[in-house]
């Protein structure tokens, strides 16, 4: 396991280095501090690579995950999409366990494990999140949101391949949650790695089928969408990171009739 | 709930006094000017839910009188002056006074096409303050969620303060922990960035922007 481990961070060490020099930003001329603050804030040194990354994303989205995306709300309605969400959650749900535990959050691991086993039962598998409406919401926990609590800082920002906005820490996280996960070791087992694959594929063209509409947005309304996004993703990951450190379980009431 | 009529008519001379009281110190200073409190703000923002959801919600409305409605909602309730000095951060000091108000025209009418366009896919979302709090001097900040079962509610706080005028108005809104105003300025600061800091270059790319959305949503 940590033969895994260290053998992974050493090789995305040793590609982040060979990245970094081939595409570094200019910093702003020192005597300019107001856009020298600027660019510490937005702390994306990379900028010209990371802009290609995105550009192929772009490519990559607008050719293959988009038009995916579209047959696949075409054929399949909302509801169906629903339970294809819902139960891709919950195969999620072991793996936020583990983080939620080595963050230290045991009431946000009590009520992982307790959404886990409603939707497993009552929720048929875990097809229909039953927890929800119950007033029991979930969370995301992952291996780079645990790094952060932990005190890591996020590095630098940092565009993936095909995953779009990230930076080194929650990409480094990445790489190691893909070892931490049960369900894909108990398939490796037996010779039923296509279901692991399956499952990848599934999950990414639902993630990005309830995103789409909301990336569109973005993308209509502004003037540098890869600034757009880089500015609303890392809102969103620093969002998710508070409430992980502060423990907070319940991102809002539960619905009030 | 157990006061009996009796009960209730015999404290009514004290509730007339109460009353009479609260109303002389509402005349004694000019109505807007009073200070609000976090309350009032929580009931602004309930109110400017209610009335976006019951005008510009409303269906089988064309594109143009949508965005119309929005308009006159939004200019009336957002400190757009204030969100826009915000967002072009350092080069609103390097702008003159009419790109100042150009840009405040611009990117009121981005925002207006934007919205005015998601509301005509209202699918019966309601709007609950949960709760309101005072965010710095004059500011507020109000708590709100998105309902629309079965999906999880959507947590949206509201940044609110008092203008100059004695009115709320809204500076911000924050999305699952995402403000507008912050991704907004960093998308203009870096479109800027690349053009020389031109502020003539931004709102040239604005207007095509506008013209686009316009073009778009028919109106």
């Amino acid at each position: 396991m940590s033969k895994i481990n260290s053998t992974k961070l050493v090789s995305i060490a040793g590609l982040v280095a060979l990245l970094a020099l081939a595409g570094c930003a200019t910093p702003p001329p020192a005597d300019d501090p107001d856009a020298v603050a600027e660019f510490q804030q937005i702390n994306d040194p990379l900028e010209p690579m990371n802009r290609d990354i995105f550009d192929f994303n772009e490519w990559l989205y607008d050719n293959g995950l988009t038009p995916a995306a579209k047959v696949y709300r075409y054929v399949v309605p909302r509801f169906g999409r629903d339970r294809v969400a819902d139960f891709l959650a919950n195969l999620k749900t072991p793996v936020i366990f583990i983080n939620d535990i080595f963050q230290g959050n045991v009431t946000r691991g009590g009520v992982t494990l307790l959404r886990f086993v409603l939707n497993s039962t009552f929720g048929v598998g875990g097809i229909m999140d039953v927890a929800t409406p119950m007033g029991i919401p979930g969370h995301i926990a992952d291996v780079g949101e645990t790094l952060a609590v932990w005190g890591a800082g996020e590095g630098f920002y940092l565009v993936l391949p095909l995953f779009g906005p990230s930076n080194l820490r929650d990409g480094i996280g990445l790489g190691i949650e893909s070892t931490l996960d049960p369900l894909s070791y108990y398939l490796a087992d037996n010779h039923m790695r296509w279901v692991s694959t399956t499952r990848f594929l599934i999950s990414g063209l639902s993630a990005y089928e309830a995103y789409m509409d909301n990336l569109e947005d973005v993308k209509r309304t502004s003037l540098d969408y890869y600034s757009a996004l880089r500015s609303l993703s890392r809102q969103r990951r620093d969002a998710q990171i508070q409430d992980a450190k502060s423990g907070k379980w319940a991102p809002v009431d539960p619905v009030k009739k | 709930m157990k006061h009996t009529l009796s009960q209730l008519l015999s404290r009514l001379p004290q509730t007339l006094a109460v009353l009479l009281l609260a109303s002389s110190t509402l005349l004694a200073s000019p109505a807007g000017a009073a200070d609000k409190s976090s309350d009032d703000a929580k009931d602004f923002i309930q109110n400017l839910a209610q009335q976006a959801i019951s005008t510009v919600a409303q269906r089988d409305l064309a594109d143009s009188e949508r965005n119309d409605r929005f308009r006159r909602l939004f200019v009336a309730s957002f400190d757009l002056p204030q969100i826009s000095q915000f967002v072009l951060a350092r080069y609103w000091r390097t702008a003159t006074p009419e790109q100042q108000q150009d840009f405040i025209k611009l990117f009121q009418e981005v925002q207006v096409l934007n919205w005015a366009q998601r509301f005509k896919d209202y699918k019966g979302e309601n709007l609950a303050v949960t709760a309101s709090g005072k965010d710095g001097d004059k500011g507020f900040v109000v708590e709100s969620q998105i309902n629309h079962p079965p999906a999880q509610p959507m947590p949206v706080q509201w940044k609110v303060h008092q203008a100059d005028d004695g009115t709320l108005k809204v500076t911000d809104i924050v999305v699952e922990g995402v403000s507008m105003a912050i991704t907004q300025r960093s998308d203009y600061n870096s479109m800027l960035q690349g053009n020389g800091g031109k502020v003539d270059a931004l709102l040239t790319a604005l207007r095509t922007k506008v013209d686009q959305m316009r073009a778009a949503s028919g109106g």
